[in-house]
């Protein structure tokens, strides 16, 4: 009687266990499955959830703008023009600073506004994700970190911004944009050829 | 030097040649070392002089800040590993960037691969043939890095070296000697690659064959050598099997598509680190060897039955199992109903001793697996001791059936003098006992298949060859005509029972030889002792068993003191076991061949040479007919010399974890094991039951 209730014990933790370690695999963005959910606040205070963003396309970058990497693709001018041909195309482009509070790239929402203004960006919002709830959802691990969900809200692209993984502005002469790839395939109809690139850059200071 | 331009007459004649060599040579200028924010970069040399058509090793050193960090060449979740490009002139080739072992760097929920306090990245220089001896060799390396702490800098730097050229190197510079030794320690050590990556339910399991690894081993971790193979947070459960280290990986995003490489860090019991290269191949199976893929389980089932039945027949089970023999056709005696009834009851109880064996055995062998002990089927008879124990069993049992002694009542049992359930389960459990050993040709491929399975599964193949084993014995009793088969008692018995006595005095004889490769001739005199003290305990003990009460006690006394001498003479046998200098090759083989290694195959592999690997044990004696029917012959050695073949032999008398392991690779926990290796292509491995025809055939 002992060792049965022992067993059953035992396979009821396995299970368990079992269940909570497929959990953390299912919770980590797959492309081609719904992106992850999110609920993040903007610099104007107004909440975003992936749920709304259902028919529109939407391109979601991680951010830190003392990055090296992430200076390299604004001081060029490069990620603005991408912004602004992105935002022209209809889709939503994101830009969110995981940063904690303390930590390098945190911003108020007012120091982030700024930068906007200063660096001539185009985002369609800045999100101000402090808790990292978000960054973490969709297991974001560099800045610049770039995400691409079609209109029905399946993750179409994670990764790389490109193919020079350097800090060196005249790298961006002759690199293969992923995100520029994925947008030119998503408006062909087609599926995107290359949807699952290394992130690179500096780490998201969560 | 911009005031010096402004009013170059005013420059000092010194200065002014600065300048002008500034201008001319690109080289000039630029400093070694260099300091950044977070680094100080500099470029030597091993020696500072090179001789054309030789190499020298060049070391970038980063001395980096307290906290920093810079990359590995998979940088891990970010980050990015240094770049350097070499300006070079003509008749200099200077080969790839070298990483030392990285270590894992945690960053939150994140994890880099790359170096603190100290980076340092060798680099071959060769000197060409037609180098002009004097010309000074100049280099400039301009070098771009990412360093990071909380957060990321890029840096970068321009160095200039100039290395003398002369008719021989130069010395050894001893001021960097020993930074260059240090990271030449920290190089991957070898490349392995055997390991295997299988894709489990659960993630990504690495599969590292041991013998390629430090014997001890107290930690271990993997470093994928391209991003998106796995996850480079995530822990790394890893366990010792007796072939291989097994490390539990989270698959990364990329899991499928990355090249499965990297580099392996192991430490050893004194907390020293060593790294290896890894070159996985992927496979979504269980591993076995390459060349013996996995049977099923009803096969292999199947296979153990049959092992089992074929066992009833090898030399060092069939004298106990013709004094099974004896008991059931004594048992015929009791006629009707009873008699039936004693028989099949006899019958269960013999099947009741194999299977416990059987049983035991089983659970001791996957226990001392699961111990991580390189351990395999037929163990126990690596074991002189009990190899020592089995020459007594045999020299009493042989004394007895001769008649030079009567055993007691309940072990008169088992000699079959009459029927007796205790006694019957007793001589199931001596059957198998005897017959482990004799692994027969259709048992190597499912106990090999079993190790690898889980415990019941193991277990369940393991009990199968014990029911075939029995099986025979088990219909016979079960066979209600079976009285008018076999012959009537009579007093034939008696002699037919002396005559067994000689298979098992063969048996004892052929035990005393396995313990002679085992011990060398001190464990044989251990052991002769103890049988003659045994032999005299026993007669003093039947003298007087005739005798009054007193005497009786005495000899009994005696039987048991001489008992108790023997089994100390036989577990002193385990202090004088020699390690593995033994042969079994010593079978009057006219093929010469060489001890087996994993390093000495690989070796000859590496060359071209064609290899037939034997792996032999003394007490193995399909091994010794095959040897001296198919392996030693004037002729075949004669076409091993003249195609160059080298003759590879492992003895697995006594334990060897090697070549267990290379027995796992093959899908087999036994021997014997015939593997050839052709000069080019696939190893092929040959029947358990070998002809000499069989041989010649694979040969080139």
């Amino acid at each position: 009687m002992k060792t049965s209730r022992v067993s059953r014990g035992l396979v009821g933790l396995t299970t368990l266990v079992a269940t909570l370690s497929l959990g953390t695999v299912w919770a980590a963005p797959q492309v081609g499955q719904p992106a992850p959910d999110f609920q993040v606040v903007d610099t104007a205070g107004q909440t975003w959830t992936l749920a709304e963003l259902t028919g529109k396309k939407t391109i979601l970058e991680w951010t830190n703008h003392d990055c090296p990497f992430v200076i390299k693709h604004y001081d060029s001018g490069a990620m603005q023009a991408l912004q602004r041909d992105a935002t022209d195309a209809g889709y939503v482009w994101l830009s969110v600073i995981s940063s904690a509070p303390g930590q390098q790239g945190h911003v108020s929402p007012a120091m982030a506004d700024d930068l906007t203004e200063r660096r001539d960006a185009h985002p369609t919002a800045v999100l101000l994700d402090e808790s990292g709830a978000m960054g973490r959802a969709y297991d974001a691990k560099t800045t610049p970190h770039m995400y691409l969900i079609d209109e029905s809200g399946v993750l179409v692209y994670m990764g790389g911004i490109d193919d020079k993984p350097t800090t060196n502005q005249a790298d961006l002469e002759g690199a293969n944009n992923f995100v520029r790839a994925a947008m030119a395939d998503l408006a062909a109809g087609q599926p995107i050829a290359v949807p699952v690139t290394r992130p690179y850059g500096c780490s998201v200071k969560y | 030097m911009s005031g010096c331009m402004r009013t170059l007459l005013r420059c000092s004649h010194g200065r002014l040649l600065a300048f002008l060599l500034l201008l001319a040579w690109p080289w000039f200028g630029h400093a070694n070392p260099v300091t950044t924010d977070h680094v100080t970069l500099r470029l030597v040399a091993e020696r500072t002089q090179v001789a054309p058509g030789s190499q020298v090793t060049l070391a970038l050193v980063f001395e980096i800040a307290p906290g920093w960090h810079t990359y590995w060449r998979n940088p891990g979740d970010s980050g990015e590993p240094p770049r350097v490009t070499w300006t070079l002139p003509e008749g200099v080739s200077i080969g790839p960037m070298q990483w030392p072992r990285p270590e894992l760097i945690p960053v939150g929920p994140l994890a880099n691969y790359g170096y603190s306090d100290q980076a340092v990245h060798l680099f071959d220089l060769t000197l060409a043939e037609d180098w002009p001896v004097g010309d000074p060799v100049r280099l400039r390396a301009d070098a771009d890095w990412l360093v990071c702490e909380e957060y990321c800098v890029p840096e970068s730097a321009t160095l200039a070296l100039t290395l003398a050229s002369g008719d021989l190197p130069g010395p050894l510079d001893q001021t960097e000697a020993d930074v260059v030794a240090a990271t030449r320690a920290a190089l991957p050590r070898a490349t392995i690659d055997q390991a295997v990556l299988v894709a489990a339910p659960a993630g990504l399991r690495l599969e590292v064959p041991r013998q390629s690894l430090p014997l001890e081993i107290t930690g271990a971790w993997f470093f994928a050598g391209e991003w998106g193979l796995i996850d480079h947070a995530a822990m790394q459960p890893w366990r010792l099997t007796t072939e291989a280290l097994q490390l539990e990986l989270s698959p990364g995003v990329r899991a499928e598509q990355a090249a499965p490489e990297g580099v392996l860090v192991v430490a050893d019991t004194a907390g020293n680190l060593s790294s290896f290269d890894l070159q996985v191949t992927r496979t979504a199976a269980l591993t076995s060897g390459s060349t013996a893929p996995p049977i099923s389980l009803p096969l292999a089932l199947l296979f153990a039955l049959i092992g089992g039945l074929i066992l009833n027949l090898m030399p060092c089970v069939f004298p106990v199992l013709a004094m099974k023999a004896l008991s059931l056709v004594n048992s015929l005696t009791a006629e009707g109903p009873a008699g039936a009834r004693v028989r099949r009851l006899d019958g269960l109880a013999y099947t009741a001793g194999v299977l416990v064996f059987f049983l035991a055995l089983a659970v001791i062998l996957l226990s001392l697996r699961a111990a991580g002990l390189a351990v395999g089927w037929g163990f126990q008879l690596q074991y002189a001791p009990f190899v020592a124990v089995m020459v007594y069993v045999f020299f009493v049992f042989g004394l007895s059936l001769a008649g030079a002694f009567t055993l007691g009542a309940r072990l008169m049992a088992i000699g079959g003098q009459q029927v007796g359930y205790a006694g019957a389960f007793g001589t199931g459990a001596l059957a198998a006992l005897v017959a482990a050993p004799c692994t027969a040709p259709f048992m190597g491929v499912a106990l090999g298949y079993a190790v690898t399975l889980s415990w019941p599964l193991a277990l369940a193949i393991m009990l199968t060859l014990g029911f075939g084993l029995a099986l025979p014995f088990l219909v016979l009793s079960w066979m209600p005509r079976l009285a008018r088969v076999l012959p009537k008692p009579g007093a034939w018995m008696e002699t037919l029972k002396q005559v067994l006595a000689f298979p098992m005095f063969g048996a004892a004889a052929w035990l005393l030889w396995v313990l002679s490769v085992q011990t060398g001739p001190a464990g044989i005199a251990l052991v002769l002792t103890g049988l003659m003290i045994l032999a005299f305990g026993l007669w003093l003990r039947e003298r007087t068993q005739v005798s009054g009460p007193a005497p009786r006690r005495l000899g009994g006394l005696a039987a048991g003191l001489a008992v108790v001498s023997a089994l100390y003479l036989a577990v002193a046998t385990d202090a004088v076991e020699t390690a593995g200098s033994s042969s079994a090759a010593t079978s009057g083989s006219h093929l010469p061949s060489e001890d087996y290694s994993p390093a000495r195959l690989a070796a000859a592999r590496a060359a071209g040479q064609p290899v037939l690997v034997n792996m032999t044990a003394a007490w193995c004696i399909t091994c010794l007919v095959n040897e001296r029917v198919a392996l030693s012959s004037p002729a075949l050695a004669q076409r091993f010399a003249a195609s160059g073949v080298l003759y590879l032999k492992g003895d697995w008398t006594n334990r060897d974890p090697a070549i267990t392991s290379y027995l796992a690779e093959y899908g087999r926990n036994g021997v014997p094991l015939y593997v050839y290796y052709p000069p080019n292509g696939s190893p092929e491995v040959l029947p358990q039951i070998l002809t000499e025809e069989m041989v010649s055939r694979v040969l080139p």
